[in-house]
């Protein structure tokens, strides 16, 4: 049982859409709930608990001007008073000729996992689950990170007779484990708390810490890597921001230009998105009331589809594919729940294959270089492995890599057989495998 | 209710349930994003977001907790929630939180604002950014024009158990033109007056008309044509200067960040990571060279950190960081600096009433020295000119940096020449500090706006200042065409 409940969150929608003057009305609802437990050092240094919610009223007069406001507010005085404030934004706008109406009534598919205790954790929960995992670091290992745990609840309305509602819960933990000269990496999201294995988590990240004590120099070069999956997941992550949405196709500001149907990558890399996966966290339309449907983005190596929301598809005649995000939208629209399909390799075997190489637990500050070769650079961070013969053979301090994702995607060797979903630093999310790449790209050297 | 009706009784509830000290923050954020491609408004988000934080300390642990949705028994609610994350937090044993003393203020500021930006109208910022767009359509070769106005007034009421009633409002105005050309599987863009949505100031529509978007409109696409056209920059090392725009990002990552002092001790380890700078390192590492002097400043004019008074309620201040290329000091919060032994530098932000406030950048200058850009390239014998952010990454210490600019420009003998594209720079930050030999004077000195600065769990969004003048440093490396130490 979620706090506010699908129909009061329709209620609260609903009092927008009687907008006197207004051609088109549609209101959002978006609340999120949740806390936060925070430590460094091994010891809880900061923790939150926050909610918010909030209302964004997207209001059509004379047929074709657009307006929109939002305001955090439930009170359905505020509702309509931003409604009316949308409308007189939308009076003053010029006309848009290419606006496609709203989507009408749908059938939703299910997704969203809603976990009650998930939703109810307390600071006392979290902690709790924090202080087991510290309490059983080894001697010499101190830690940092995160559990938290939230949830959201969202419900849209809009006088094309569309009414959505779905709510979802999230839990994650992870951890930096610090062993002086060394530190390890471990994470997990999962939609029910109890659902992860944090005492597993607390072990991968305090082994690998351990492991990556006294680095040493490793000349910059081009190298076999086996990227674990929270790295591969970032890659996969980045493609998905750079040119699957219909609109940055449409403006030529994406890598797939002239590609689509081609073979951009290896056959071994399918790359879906999936909002009604069992293994995401998601709800069952988007942001402009569009069932969310299944795309398979990069079918063995081929480049297969684009995501559109309602105006992208519109303009194409195709179905919109439920990617929208609150319209208008200057970006268009965007995959938000990508996952690379898993192969049939396990971890272990993916090293054991590498002849010479590198394995990467987890990469750093990444960002963008040249967004048509699908060049991205970052550091490596908590975790950085040579591997001899098959085998770990040491630590290296971390390396910096500016490399094209499509070429690392071209010279995959084998796939992971398990997936995790990670997020770098926060942003978004993709579920990804480990990957064996034969050639990868480093460029400098950092000094830890 | 009233923000001190607020206020005042989620002290009380704190109090009541236990708190030895607390502080309540009020925030009311009101946004404007204006966004048009070329001859349409692409996006119009207009926002009005308020909400009450309650920060708590009990038996030496923080607890904090916030909500948008507000009445007398929710604010209760709140404070008694945030004594809860305290108390939970004392499950693993840990050095109380002490906290360094500020005398109470009680007190009004506000941002000078010659123009109160969201009384200009929307239709005429509509048209104003259409005309921009319409400049740079006049180029042939053009893909794309893009034109952006940002308005943000935040509203904090603030009072604490120790006596503090602050009332501030901040105003901060962006603007800026985005002008993309494709072709040839390539896409080149360029931006005025920065990249990004612009720049970003503190003040009202007076930023907006100083950007002189029209004016710049055919100038930035042109560059973006004739950047299609350039080559790519080729590796090599050698002489840069960098842009007042582009240096102000340099000094963000390289110099702001690793002097924050919960970076240095560890505290943001998990996430936007720690400090190759160690706590003992005042007054004695060697940053940069002489010619090296950085300000942490909150009083600065239109700079995107000045306010009256920060998240904690400690007064803005000026503060050395490295003074002739020595580390002189660190942005620290009450909690830190009574870590260190001594008083908070006034550096505590949240980015609204539902976060924490985390020790940030205010605005951190990089100090000017003589001469114009144009002196400074007669001076170069052979480099590059490299202008405006187009990408930018740095590892969790702060040391390995590497950053993509929209444009270089080749040096030779104090003259610019040809154009290249795709340039990247790469180095350490005491090396790369340490080659710094020239940075322009007063009049090159601008405060430069970073508006998307990230930090904390959960998340925050920080808008902090950088007053830069184009500088040059010696003996860089650019491009990657290949590794390299």
């Amino acid at each position: 049982m979620t706090a506010f409940g699908s129909e009061r969150l329709l209620e609260v929608a609903e009092a927008a859409l009687g907008t006197e003057g207004a051609d088109d009305v549609e209101a959002l609802v978006y609340r999120q709930a949740g806390g936060l437990t925070r430590f460094a050092s091994s010891h809880i240094h900061q923790s939150a608990w926050r909610e918010d919610l909030w209302v964004r009223v997207r209001v059509v007069v004379d047929g074709n001007r657009v307006g929109t406001a939002t305001v955090h507010a439930a009170d359905p005085g505020a509702v309509r008073a931003t409604a009316r404030r949308a409308a007189e934004v939308a009076r003053t706008m010029p006309p848009d000729p290419g606006y496609p109406g709203m989507p009408g009534p749908a059938a939703y598919p299910e997704a969203g996992h809603h976990d009650d205790a998930t939703a109810a954790a307390d600071p006392a929960t979290r902690a709790g689950l924090v202080a087991g995992v510290v309490r059983r670091l080894p001697d010499g290992v101190a830690a940092a990170g995160a559990c938290e745990t939230r949830e959201l609840e969202i419900a849209l309305a809009n006088t094309r007779g569309a009414r959505a509602a779905g709510a979802t819960t999230a839990a994650s933990f992870s951890i930096l484990a610090d062993a002086g000269s060394g530190t390890g990496w471990a994470e997990a999201t999962e939609p029910a708390l109890a659902d992860l294995d944090v005492a597993a988590l607390g072990e991968r990240a305090a082994r690998k810490a351990v492991d990556s004590r006294e680095p040493r120099d490793l000349a910059p070069g081009t190298y076999p890597v086996v990227l674990e999956p929270t790295a591969a997941s970032v890659m996969v992550q980045w493609l998905g921001w750079l040119g699957f949405g219909a609109k940055a196709y449409d403006e030529g500001r994406s890598f797939l230009v002239g590609r689509l149907g081609q073979r951009v990558c290896s056959p071994l890399v399918t790359i879906v998105d999936d909002a009604t996966a069992a293994d995401t966290i998601g709800v069952g339309f988007d942001f402009e009331g569009v069932p969310k449907r299944r795309v398979t983005l990069i079918d063995e190596g081929v480049a297969a589809s684009l995501v559109y929301d309602f105006r992208a598809a519109t303009g194409h005649g195709v179905e919109p594919t439920g990617h929208g995000l609150p319209a208008p939208s200057a970006e268009g629209a965007l995959p938000m729940h990508l996952s690379m399909l898993p192969g049939q390799t396990p971890l272990a075997d993916l090293v054991a294959g590498m002849e010479r190489g590198l394995l990467v637990t987890r990469f750093h500050y990444t960002n963008l270089v040249n967004l048509m070769d699908t060049t991205i650079t970052g550091m490596t961070r908590d975790g950085t492995f040579w591997v001899e013969d098959g085998r770990v053979a040491g630590a290296v301090r971390n390396l910096r890599f500016t490399q094209s994702i499509l070429d690392a995607l071209s010279s995959v060797r084998a796939v992971g057989s398990e997936t995790e979903l990670a997020a770098e630093d926060g942003y978004g999310a993709a579920r990804a495998p480990a990957l064996a790449i034969d050639r990868f790209a480093f460029s400098s050297a950092t000094t830890f | 209710m009233e923000p001190e009706e607020l206020t005042e009784l989620a002290l009380e509830a704190a109090v009541a349930a236990g708190a030895g000290y607390a502080d309540a923050r009020w925030v009311r954020e009101e946004t404007e994003g204006l966004t048009v491609t070329d001859d349409r408004v692409d996006d119009l988000e207009a926002e009005d977001s308020s909400g009450l934080g309650v920060r708590v300390l009990v038996d030496g642990r923080w607890g904090f907790a916030a909500s948008a949705v507000l009445d007398p028994a929710r604010v209760r609610g709140l404070a008694a929630r945030a004594v809860e994350v305290a108390r939970a937090s004392a499950v693993l044993p840990g050095e109380p939180v002490r906290l360094a003393p500020v005398e109470p203020a009680v007190a009004a500021w506000s941002t000078p604002v010659a123009s109160d930006p969201f009384a200009v109208p929307l239709a005429r910022r509509v048209e104003l950014l259409l005309a921009a767009c319409d400049a740079q359509r006049t180029v042939a070769g053009l893909a794309h024009a893009k034109a952006t106005v940002d308005l943000w007034r935040r509203r904090t009421v603030l009072w604490s158990t120790e006596g503090a009633r602050l009332d501030q409002l901040v105003t901060q105005t962006g603007t800026g033109i985005e002008a993309v050309a494709v072709g040839d599987g390539d896409l080149q863009q360029r931006s005025w007056p920065n990249s990004f949505r612009g720049q970003f100031q503190a003040g009202g529509w007076e930023v907006v008309e100083a950007a002189d978007l029209v004016g710049n409109g055919p100038r930035v696409a042109a560059e973006a044509v004739q950047l299609l056209r350039a080559p790519p920059l080729p590796e090599r090392v050698t002489t840069v200067i960098l842009d007042g725009q582009q240096l102000s990002l340099q000094v963000h990552e390289s110099v702001g960040h690793p002097l924050e002092l919960d970076r240095i001790l560890g505290m943001e380890a998990a996430y936007a990571g720690t400090s190759f700078v160690g706590p003992d390192d005042l007054g004695r590492l060697r940053y940069g060279s002489p010619a090296m002097s950085v300000t942490a400043d909150a009083t600065t004019p239109g700079g995107l950190g000045t306010f009256g008074f920060d998240d904690e309620g400690v007064a803005a201040q000026q503060l050395p960081l490295v003074a002739g290329g020595v580390v002189a000091g660190f942005l620290t919060s009450r909690e830190t600096a009574a870590m260190a032994g001594g008083g908070s530098s006034g550096a505590m932000r949240a980015d609204g009433w539902g976060s924490m406030p985390l020790i940030r950048m205010t605005n951190v200058h990089l100090e000017p020295g003589q001469g114009t850009l144009d002196e400074l390239v007669a001076d170069t014998p052979d480099g590059l000119l490299l202008s405006i952010n187009r990408s930018w990454s740095i590892d969790d210490r702060r040391v390995n940096f590497q950053f993509g600019v929209e444009a270089a420009w080749e040096i030779k003998g104090g003259r610019l020449g040809r154009l290249y594209r795709n340039a990247t720079y790469d180095g350490r930050t005491t090396q790369f500090w340490g080659s710094l030999d020239a940075v322009c004077g007063p009049q090159a000195w601008v405060v430069w706006g970073v508006p998307n600065c990230g930090k904390g769990q959960p998340f925050q969004n920080a808008r902090v200042g950088h007053g830069a003048a184009p500088a040059r440093f010696n003996r860089v490396h650019v491009g990657v065409g290949g590794p390299h130490g």
